[in-house]
Order: C-alpha cells, then sequence, then structure tokens
C-alpha cells in the first residue's frame, strides 16, 4: 500500500531526511558509548570524538630513579624509555623538562641542563640523561613530551561494572520486580479500560476523568503517605508485593488512559456480534478485545517495563537498600562514590541497563507489523 | 545463584498468577452464583441483569482500589497538608498559597512550567508524526525507529551523563569535552555556558526532554499509522490526491484520537518533569519548574510540607482543562459504545 | 493469604542467602599500632541475635572503608550490622523517618538537616555520658559538642549526635614539582598569596582552578570559600552569629568575605576557564588541571577529600601536597583559624545494639582502623597518632589540632534551606556576575521567609 505510493524525486531525499534525523538523535548516545569505552582520566578532560583520532597531546613521564644510574666515561647517566611501564606507544615530536613548556626541544635534539646536565630524548621515548656528578634523590625527574596519541580503547569500565559484587542478585532482583509490576498492570488496567469503553457503567466520564487528573500526581508526593500505610499493614513493606503493587498503582491512570482510547476505538459491530452469539464480557474481553488489543498492549508493555526497570527511587523507598534487596540501578548507583562523579561507571551501566530493554522492544516489535489490524480498527 | 533464580521465578509467577487467577476466579464465580443458563426464563433474565451490573466491578475493581491507595489517598493526604505549617501540625488556611503567589521562584517556575507545556509536547508529537511517516516507507525503517527510540531506554543517569557531553564547557582556548562547544568553536565562534544562557537554557533542557519521548510518540503514532486502512488510502490515490494531502486529509484526521493520546499524554509528563531539572540545574539560572520546587521544599534540608503540598496542588490543577476536555470526550464516545 | 505465605518464604529464601561475611582487615594482636584491648573489650558486649540498621551517607569506596570497620563490631558483639546508603541520602532519610520506619543508626554530614530532624523529633537524644566523653576527649571538645546539640520537640537543648570522622577544609591543593620547576613559593600569608596568583599570571599562567558544579548541589564549593574568608576577615564570634543569622547576609561583614571570594572566582586572568566557567565546571573534574601538561592551573581549595578525584595513581605528598590556606597578615588577631566538618551519628530508632554503637565509636580501635586505611582524620586525643596512613593524613590532623580557632562548615549549621539551597544558588548567582550586596540581600530574604 505505502510503498507503492511512488514519489519519484523525493525518494533520495527521504532516506536523506531520515538518515539525518537518526543521525541527530543518535550522536549523543554515541558520545556515551565511546566514552564508556576510554580510559577514565581522560573522559572528563578530552572531547569524546578525539578518541577515535591520532591527537597530538602533551604528556609527562618519569625517568627512572637515581639509584638505576651508572658510570660511564666519567659522568653518570640514566636511560631508558619513557613509554616503559605503559601500554602505548607514540611518535615523540618534541620534550622538555619543566612543565611550563613541555615542547621545549624537538625529539632526538640534546637539551643542555643546568649543572653541565643534558637530557636526549628520540622519538620513540628512548633517552638518555647524564650528568658530570651523581643524581641523587629518591624519585626519578619528570620529562614532558609532546606525542601522538593513536586511538586507543579499554573495556575496564565494562569490567568494573559487570564483575563488581552482588551485581547478578542485583540482575535477577531487578527481573523479579519488573515482570510482575509490567504484567500486573496490564491485566488490571485493560479490563479497567474494556469496562470503561464498553460496559453500562454509572459516573463513566467521572471516573474516567479522575484517572486522567491522576496522571498528573507527582509520585514524591505520594511516597510518605504510602510509607504509612506499608508500615502500618506490616506484610506490604519490604516486600515484592509491596513494590509490584506501588508500580502498578503509579502506572495504572497511564495504561488505563492508553488502552481505553484504544480499547473505545475497536470496532462496534465486532462486539455486537459476539453478544448476540450470546457471549458474555468476559468472554467478549478474552476472546476478541485481548487479541485486538495486542499493539496497544505491547506499546504499554514497553514503557512500563523501561520505567520499572530504570527506576531507582520507588525501588530503595519501597524495597529498601539493603544488600539483598537492591536492584541494578541501584547496585550501579552504590558503586559510584560517595560524592558521585565517576563518569566511566555511569557511562558503562548506562549501556549495562539498557541492554534488557532493548531485547523487550525488539522481542515486542514484530507485534506492530504492518497489516495486523489492517481493515479491522478505525483510529487508535 | 540457582535457588536465587529458582524463588525469583517462583516469586514471579505467584504474583502474575495471582493476578490472573483473581479475574478468572471472580468471573467463573460470578457465571456459577447466578447462572444465566438457569432453569426458567424468569431467572435467567434476572441473573443476566445481576451479571451485567456486577461484571464491571469486577472489571473496573482492581484498578479502582489500587487508584484509591496508591494516588487518591496520597492527593487527599496533600490537601490537606497544604492548609498546615512546615510540619503539619497547625492549620493556616492559605497562607501557603498567598506565600507562593508572592515567590519569585514560584512565578518564575510558573513561566518556565508554561514554556515547556508550549513547546515539548508539540515537538514530540509533530517529530513523532514525521518520523514514523517517513520511517515506514524505507527499507530500513526499522531499525532507524529503533534508534529514535533508543534514547527512552536509557536510565535517567545515563541521560544526564550524555548531555553532559554536548552542554559541557570549557574556557575558550582550552579542549572542549561537550560537541555543542566543540562545534561552536569550529565555527569560529566563542563557546557559551549553554545551561545558564538566561532564557535559552530552558529550550536546552527541553531538547533533552524532546529527545526521550519522541520514541515514545514515534511508537505509539507509528502502530496507529498501521491501523489506517488501506483502501481509503487506495481510494485517495485513485482520485490523485499528492502525498502531503493523503498525510493531512486522510491520515492524521483518522488517527486523531492516538495523535490527542500522545499530547496529553506529554503534557502531563511536562508538568511532572523533574529529573532534567534536578540533574542539570537544579532550577538555578531561573530554570526552576514547579515539580523540582515542590520536591526541593519536600524533602531539601528537613522540608517544609506545607508549601511543597502547596505547590503540588497547583500542579494538579494546572491538569484540569485536560480533565475537563477528557470527560467530553468520553461523554460523546458514550454514543458509539453501549 | 496463600499469597502472602508464599511471598513471605520466597523473601525468607532471599534474606537467607546473604554473602559471607568479609574478612577483618587487620588481624586483632597483630598490628602494635591499634589498641587491641579495645577489642577484647567490645567482646564482653554480647549482642547476638540483634539487629542493626545503619544508614549513612557513605557509597562505593568509602561504603567498602566503613564496611570494614563495621565488621569489627560484627565479630565482638555477634550482632547483624546492615550498612545501607542511597544518592539522595538526605531526602531518604526524610522519607524514611517521616514514614516511621527509620534505621536504628543514621549518619549524615549535615547537622543542619538533623536539627531539622531533632525538632520534629525524630531523633532519640544521646546520654548526658556520651556528651561529656565528647567534651572532655575531642579536641575543641566543647564546639564538637555543641555541633551535636539541637532544640528537640518541646524546644529543650540535646545532645542528640556523636561526630565520628573529620574533614578539613582550609587547604590549598598544589604539585610541588610545578612549583619547584617555576621557582614558586609556598605562601604563608593571604598577601603572599595573592601575590603569588598575580606572579603565576605574569608568567602566563592560570593560579586557579575552581569548580562549583555538583549536579543538585551545584554551588555548594564556593560555600566553603565564603566560610574560609570570613574565618579569615571576621572574628569567630561575628562567624558564630553568623551562623545564626544575628549576623544578617547582606551585612557588610558577610558581604565583605563574599567579594574577597571574588577577588578570585570573578577574575578571569586567575581562573582556568575563565570566570564563566566557575559555576558549570564540576568540583570533581576542577582539580584534574593541577595535573595537566602544561598546568592548566597551580592551586587547587578544597577539603581533605578531594585527592579521591586526582587522577589514578597520583602519590599524596610527592606528586600533590597541600598548604595551609593562610590568613592575612594584616590582621593577625584572628591568628590560624580552620574550617572543617564532620560526619555525625544519630540513633534514630533506639535499641541496645545501637547504644552499644554509640559505645564503640568511643572506642580509640573504632578511630584508628578507618585512619590507617585512607581518608579519616579524627579529633579524638586518645587514638594513637601513628595509626594514620600516611605523612599527608597526619599533616592534616595536626593542623588540625593545632588551630586557634577551629568552626564548622556554616552552611551546614544553617538551616538546610539556606545552607543546602539559597546560600549555594546565591553563589551560583554571584559568579554570574551579581553584585555581593545583591546576593547577600537574595539570601537573606530567603532566610526570613523561613523565619
Amino acid at each position: 500500500m505505502w510503498q507503492r505510493i511512488r514519489l519519484e524525486p523525493s525518494r533520495f531525499f527521504l532516506h536523506l531526511a531520515v538518515l539525518l534525523i537518526v543521525a541527530a538523535w543518535t550522536l549523543p548516545t554515541a558520545g556515551l558509548l565511546v566514552s564508556s569505552l576510554r580510559d577514565k582520566d581522560l573522559i572528563a578532560t578530552s572531547g569524546w570524538w578525539t578518541a577515535l583520532t591520532t591527537t597530538e597531546r602533551s604528556e609527562q613521564a618519569r625517568m627512572k630513579p637515581p639509584a638505576d644510574q651508572v658510570q660511564k666515561d666519567g659522568h653518570s647517566e640514566i636511560s631508558g624509555n619513557l613509554f616503559e611501564g605503559t601500554d602505548h606507544a607514540g611518535q615523540i615530536s618534541a620534550f622538555g623538562t619543566r612543565v611550563q613548556n613541555p615542547a621545549e626541544f624537538s625529539a632526538g635534539a640534546t637539551a643542555q641542563l643546568q649543572d653541565g646536565r643534558s637530557l636526549t630524548v628520540n622519538s620513540d621515548g628512548s633517552y638518555v640523561y647524564t650528568s658530570p656528578t651523581a643524581f641523587t634523590g629518591d624519585r626519578g625527574q619528570r620529562v614532558f613530551f609532546v606525542t601522538s596519541v593513536p586511538p586507543k580503547f579499554t573495556t575496564d569500565n565494562y569490567r568494573t561494572v559487570l564483575f563488581s559484587e552482588g551485581i547478578g542478585r542485583s540482575f535477577i532482583n531487578s527481573l523479579t520486580v519488573t515482570i510482575p509490576a509490567t504484567i500486573i498492570p496490564i491485566l488490571i488496567a485493560a479490563f479497567a479500560a474494556y469496562a470503561l469503553a464498553w460496559m453500562k457503567l454509572p459516573a463513566r466520564g467521572f471516573i474516567i476523568a479522575v484517572i486522567v487528573g491522576l496522571l498528573v500526581v507527582p509520585l514524591q508526593m505520594s511516597l510518605i503517605p504510602l510509607l504509612k500505610i506499608y508500615n502500618a499493614t506490616g506484610f506490604l513493606s519490604k516486600t515484592y508485593l509491596g513494590i509490584w503493587l506501588a508500580h502498578t498503582g503509579f502506572g495504572l491512570p497511564f495504561a488505563i488512559y492508553l488502552l481505553r482510547s484504544y480499547i473505545a476505538g475497536l470496532p462496534k459491530d465486532l462486539i455486537e456480534s459476539a453478544q448476540v452469539d450470546g457471549a458474555n464480557d468476559f468472554k467478549i474481553f478474552m476472546r476478541i478485545i485481548l487479541p485486538l488489543s495486542f499493539p496497544a498492549l505491547a506499546s504499554f508493555a514497553i514503557f512500563q517495563f523501561l520505567w520499572v526497570w530504570n527506576d531507582l527511587l520507588v525501588a530503595i523507598v519501597f524495597l529498601g537498600s539493603g544488600n539483598d534487596q537492591l536492584v541494578l540501578t541501584g547496585r550501579l548507583n552504590a558503586l559510584l562514590g560517595s560524592r558521585g562523579g565517576n563518569w566511566e561507571i555511569l557511562t558503562a551501566s548506562a549501556f549495562v541497563t539498557i541492554i534488557v530493554p532493548l531485547v523487550v522492544f525488539f522481542s515486542l516489535q514484530r507485534y506492530f507489523v504492518r497489516g495486523l489490524l489492517a481493515g479491522s480498527v478505525k483510529g487508535g | 545463584m540457582l535457588t536465587q533464580v529458582f524463588w525469583a521465578f517462583a516469586t514471579v509467577l505467584i504474583g502474575v498468577g495471582g493476578c490472573v487467577g483473581y479475574f478468572y476466579a471472580s468471573n467463573l464465580l460470578l457465571d456459577r452464583l447466578f447462572p444465566a443458563s438457569a432453569s426458567n426464563d424468569a431467572h435467567a433474565i434476572r441473573n443476566l441483569k445481576i451479571q451485567s451490573s456486577v461484571r464491571p466491578w469486577l472489571f473496573l475493581g482492581p484498578a479502582l482500589v489500587l487508584l484509591c491507595v496508591y494516588l487518591v489517598y496520597p492527593v487527599i493526604e496533600t490537601l490537606i497538608l497544604s492548609f498546615q505549617d512546615k510540619t503539619g501540625s497547625r492549620f493556616v488556611g492559605f497562607d501557603n498559597y498567598a506565600w507562593a503567589a508572592k515567590d519569585t521562584q514560584f512565578r518564575t517556575s510558573i513561566f518556565n512550567n508554561f514554556l515547556w507545556l508550549l513547546v515539548v509536547p508539540a515537538a514530540c508529537t509533530f517529530l513523532g508524526l514525521v518520523i514514523a511517516v517517513l520511517t515506514d516507507r524505507i527499507w530500513w525503517g526499522s531499525i532507524a525507529r529503533s534508534l529514535i527510540f533508543l534514547p527512552l531506554a536509557i536510565s535517567f543517569v545515563g541521560a544526564s551523563v550524555i548531555w553532559k557531553f554536548v552542554y559541557d564547557f570549557r574556557g575558550e582556548g582550552q579542549e572542549q569535552i561537550g560537541i555543542l562547544n566543540a562545534v561552536v568553536e569550529w565555527f569560529g565562534f566563542s563557546p557559551q555556558v549553554w545551561i545558564a544562557l538566561p532564557f535559552w537554557n530552558n529550550f536546552f533542557l527541553m531538547m533533552i526532554l524532546i529527545w526521550i519521548q519522541t520514541g515514545f510518540a514515534t511508537v505509539i503514532l507509528g502502530a496507529a499509522l498501521r491501523g489506517v486502512p488501506e483502501d481509503t488510502i487506495e481510494a485517495a490515490v485513485i482520485d490523485g490526491a499528492g502525498p502531503f494531502k493523503i498525510f493531512w486529509r486522510i491520515m492524521v484526521p483518522q488517527i486523531m484520537t492516538t495523535i490527542v493520546v500522545v499530547w496529553t499524554t506529554i503534557t502531563v509528563l511536562v508538568l511532572k518533569v523533574f529529573d532534567i531539572v534536578l540533574t542539570m540545574t537544579n532550577g538555578q539560572w531561573d530554570t526552576q519548574v514547579l515539580a523540582n520546587l515542590m520536591f526541593d521544599w519536600m524533602f531539601r534540608g528537613g522540608g517544609d510540607f506545607g508549601r511543597g503540598a502547596a505547590i503540588a496542588i497547583v500542579i494538579m490543577l494546572a491538569v484540569l482543562p485536560i480533565m475537563i476536555w477528557n470527560i467530553r470526550q468520553a461523554n460523546a464516545e458514550r454514543g458509539g459504545g453501549h | 493469604m496463600k499469597l502472602r505465605l508464599a511471598l513471605t518464604v520466597a523473601t525468607l529464601a532471599l534474606a537467607v542467602a546473604t554473602p559471607a561475611l568479609a574478612e577483618l582487615k587487620f588481624k586483632p594482636g597483630e598490628d602494635a599500632r591499634f589498641n587491641w584491648a579495645n577489642f577484647e573489650e567490645l567482646k564482653k558486649v554480647d549482642l547476638k541475635g540483634e539487629t542493626l540498621t545503619v544508614f549513612g551517607p557513605w557509597r562505593g569506596d568509602d561504603e567498602a572503608l566503613v564496611q570494614s570497620i563495621l565488621e569489627y563490631f560484627r565479630e565482638a558483639t555477634g550482632a547483624t550490622v546492615n550498612y545501607a546508603s542511597s544518592e539522595n541520602y538526605e531526602q531518604q532519610i526524610v522519607i524514611d523517618t517521616e514514614a516511621g520506619s527509620p534505621p536504628n543508626i543514621a549518619i549524615l554530614p549535615q547537622p543542619g538537616l538533623l536539627a531539622d530532624l531533632a525538632a520534629k523529633g525524630r531523633l532519640v537524644p544521646l546520654t548526658d555520658g556520651d556528651a561529656s566523653f565528647i567534651k572532655d576527649n575531642y579536641g575543641a571538645g566543647e564546639s564538637w559538642v555543641s555541633l551535636g546539640t539541637y532544640k528537640d520537640k518541646d524546644g529543650a537543648s540535646k545532645f542528640f549526635a556523636f561526630p565520628y570522622k573529620a574533614d578539613l577544609k582550609s587547604l590549598v591543593w598544589y604539585v610541588p614539582e610545578n612549583f619547584a620547576d617555576a621557582d614558586y613559593e609556598i605562601p604563608k600569608t593571604m598577601e603572599e598569596l595573592f601575590a603569588l596568583s598575580d606572579k603565576i599570571v605574569a608568567d602566563g599562567g592560570k593560579p586557579w582552578c575552581i569548580g562549583l558544579g555538583s549536579g543538585g548541589a551545584t554551588g555548594w564549593p564556593a560555600t566553603d570559600w565564603v566560610e574560609d574568608l570570613m574565618l579569615r576577615t571576621q572574628t569567630p564570634e561575628a562567624y558564630d552569629k553568623w551562623v545564626t543569622n544575628e549576623l544578617k547576609f547582606d551585612s557588610p561583614e558577610v558581604v565583605g568575605a563574599i567579594d574577597e571570594f571574588g577577588k578570585f572566582a570573578r577574575n578571569d586572568a586567575y581562573v582556568d576557564g575563565g570566570a564563566a566557567g566557575v559555576a558549570s565546571t564540576d568540583f570533581r573534574d576542577s582539580p584534574k588541571g593541577l595535573f595537566a601538561t602544561p598546568p592548566k592551573c597551580y592551586m587547587h581549595r578544597q577539603a581533605s577529600f578531594i585527592p579521591s578525584f586526582f587522577p589514578e595513581g597520583t602519590k599524596l605528598g610527592q606528586d600533590a601536597d597541600f598548604f595551609y590556606f593562610p590568613p592575612f597578615a594584616s590582621k593577625p588577631e584572628l591568628g590560624t583559624p580552620v574550617l572543617g566538618a564532620g560526619t555525625l551519628v544519630t540513633i534514630t530508632k533506639d535499641s541496645k545494639a545501637a547504644r552499644a554503637f554509640i559505645d564503640f565509636l568511643k572506642l580509640p580501635l573504632a578511630h584508628e582502623l578507618w585512619m590507617a586505611q585512607s581518608g579519616f582524620l579524627t579529633p579524638l586525643k586518645t587514638v594513637n597518632a601513628e595509626a594514620y596512613a600516611n605523612e599527608t593524613l597526619k599533616k592534616e590532623g595536626a593542623i588540625l589540632t593545632t588551630a586557634t580557632t577551629f568552626r564548622f562548615d556554616a552552611s551546614d549549621l544553617m538551616p538546610g534551606k539556606i545552607g543546602a539551597g539559597a546560600f549555594w544558588t546565591g553563589m551560583v548567582d554571584y559568579v554570574g556576575g551579581k553584585s555581593a550586596a545583591d546576593t547577600g540581600a537574595a539570601i537573606q530574604k530567603a532566610w526570613d521567609e523561613i523565619k
């Protein structure tokens, strides 16, 4: 159908436009992905896009300590390679001995320093440092140099996140919270939505209005009243049942609102003919409404799943923050230091948490397939 | 580990099974207690009547109970709190509201919320619709849609890090780590502290929500677009209608209900927007919004529940027009239902 | 009913599978630096079967540290100790106490917040013995006691919070070798500090890295600056009056201190990234400028915790060191004031184990075990100073004890709405170009509103 409508000159522009939009949308996330693969000290000091190219950078290294000096032709000498002990090698173009001027001498030249000392640094990082008198002190001298740094990535950040203690447990906890907290509201909301759309009810308009109004209730506001109930009842506090119900309660207004508008749009004659056949509402719901509203159910499932999976506040308040109760978001959050700011953990964990929702999205996406409802539904 | 998985699995089964069981059992019970196939017709008719007046409440019951406990009760509690002082122990009448009306922060928040309401739902719905239509017509459309959807799947902490790498500011002459300033410098302008730019910083924050929510609009609108019957479009094509005409005259009217749902949902979300402002600016540089202001008064530094509650009530009142509109909508549909 | 039962079983099963207890970090009796007699004493307290819940601000590496201390308490008394923390622990504790499900012990670094909680009746007072222990055994004991004393629900002053772990704020961090390369001397007076800053500018460098960014708490690093400068321009008495708002925020004394901070932060030549960058640079990123090649800046004023944000492998005392943020030579009467902070331990739900935990913190061992690891300073005089893990910590400990004036972070002492709200935002506005007088007036207005 749609593809058959050819827009000859604009076919190319169509692809281009989508490509541009997708690029704009993905760019920020791409930045996060690249950052998550970078060295943690680099994340906050240079742009992530520079990680992809060879860059010129001023760096510093320390020569070997005076303890390693040897006597040669009547003077003391320390030699070695500046890249020793680091896992990257680069091309040095210039070097210097003062931090203020890291490019004072070009690579290969010999710098004449105070007290008759001289230092040569070659482009491969090897150096010779000589002095007419013996070197003293217990630390090696700093050398500054300008080097080209090839792109370099690390999986350390992911290792930190994935192999942190208790992460498996938290993963299971997260699933235990999320799966029922997604399915229960769907069921309850679908029944309620059908009742509000097709059944005879007093005060139907009023109930719908209240539900729409409840959409806007700020979550934070209801925490304290709810916790008071939970503590009073006892069996709800810090249990899975408690958190499922909480997520269900918070998710219901949106679920009912979304599903009602969809179910109300289903063709009237389908339902009427079923009634003529003598089916009661429960059968109509199970046999006709439920299968037909699958796309709407699937889209709500995705949003509810995402919301619950990524939630931290409700989980910590209703399930607790002890080691056994922590969900994945809470566990990753605990990895951050007391004062936060561990960009490497933040970036890597953002991608670790995204995996499950994406799997859910892709597996549910096929229910949106074209034509599933073609001809049978008049609107959303 | 295996026992953990087992127990988790069992817990999940119990939870979901319990829910399914309720609906199944309660309806079965209703059918048994008042069988429609009763011995005599009068009985059967009476039973059917009872069934049809009880069943809606069986369907609606769990939802109503949960809504009352989790949302209505806290709202009432908040309403009461909003007339009390900061510890919730003394009645102060409309003092908290009077305070809010005079507070400059509150006024800034109202103004900013208004900006958000104007821009974000419109932008998301429009972009979502355009993307849904465009991606529907190319072979790699589902990949494109997934990539647009991606931001929605990222946790909030992740999103705030992402945008740090967009808006970050470093002084002129230093290496930028925010891509926006890097681009600006590449074009020869001087870098800007985006999140502190008066007035415009609001739009930079809105951009984040638009980025997240467009995926939502795309998914919902895309699903609706697929439901548009082929024959109406084919008929239009035969009539020689151009693609824009088909889009505006045929498709948009048919999915109007869905567009409104998306618009309403995002509007409501905007009223609650809080995390973005909290993590990016915490309301500084005149970017405060109502939900964050409420959070501030409720939990920061010991908290003043009275003022926080008053702000929450204002947020809920802001949704009144949407509620009224939805009542009318529901009543209009009544003719379509039974 | 069945559902509930099954759930209880399920949660129980999950609870049983707790990870094996961690090992004790230092074997009792082996290291002479520690007061092992304390451990034997502690063993006499029998808390088998008791559960103690502790809520604190420490997460990540810090959580591992606090767990290593709690482990000794577990081992000796037999109590089960559950430690928890949260990203927004300030809000979390308000939620938990309001909802009636508080932990036994709440540890918080904000006396202002604790005062609010005490006024609402959410804290359990400690004993007079606890207060007198602090008075007698802590350096500057009186001031620590007053730090933990708040008004309860009925307006009576009681001792509620036991200080454990101190932070030192009046420190300027620098890279000694960078100073040596450029022949810079460590300034002994504020005048010398300004002269040094000017010299660095003349040499083509930037003297300071300042970052106020901190997500939702953006602005707080500036409050430390203003407090430090307040102590260096005004008497300690004036400082105390400022904390209680007897001395108004828009008074010339306070406005003067804010302007003094402006001489650093609002001077484009002084600050890396220029004044515009100060408010938006994250405080965790800003010290990294010290270690760049060439250095983006030479000095960074920040509290004793900041080395955790230095690049990996930085050796304290060698690669980075600190000097004391100096006083004005023109005001010798003010001596050498020091600004600090500390975490405070309170009982939010009384129990035998909670009381025993407070007693545990009185033992030198409870301090030494953390001193020997990292990032811990204590004003407790009975500890063995040799237990400090490194020279830097020991030096910081010495500053803590030799100060002529010691004052706590004012923003922590002020009501939360000011010290963790208006003061922060005010400083962000000030750095953004608002005048010091207007800034002071705006903060004062916020304070008047909550009175």
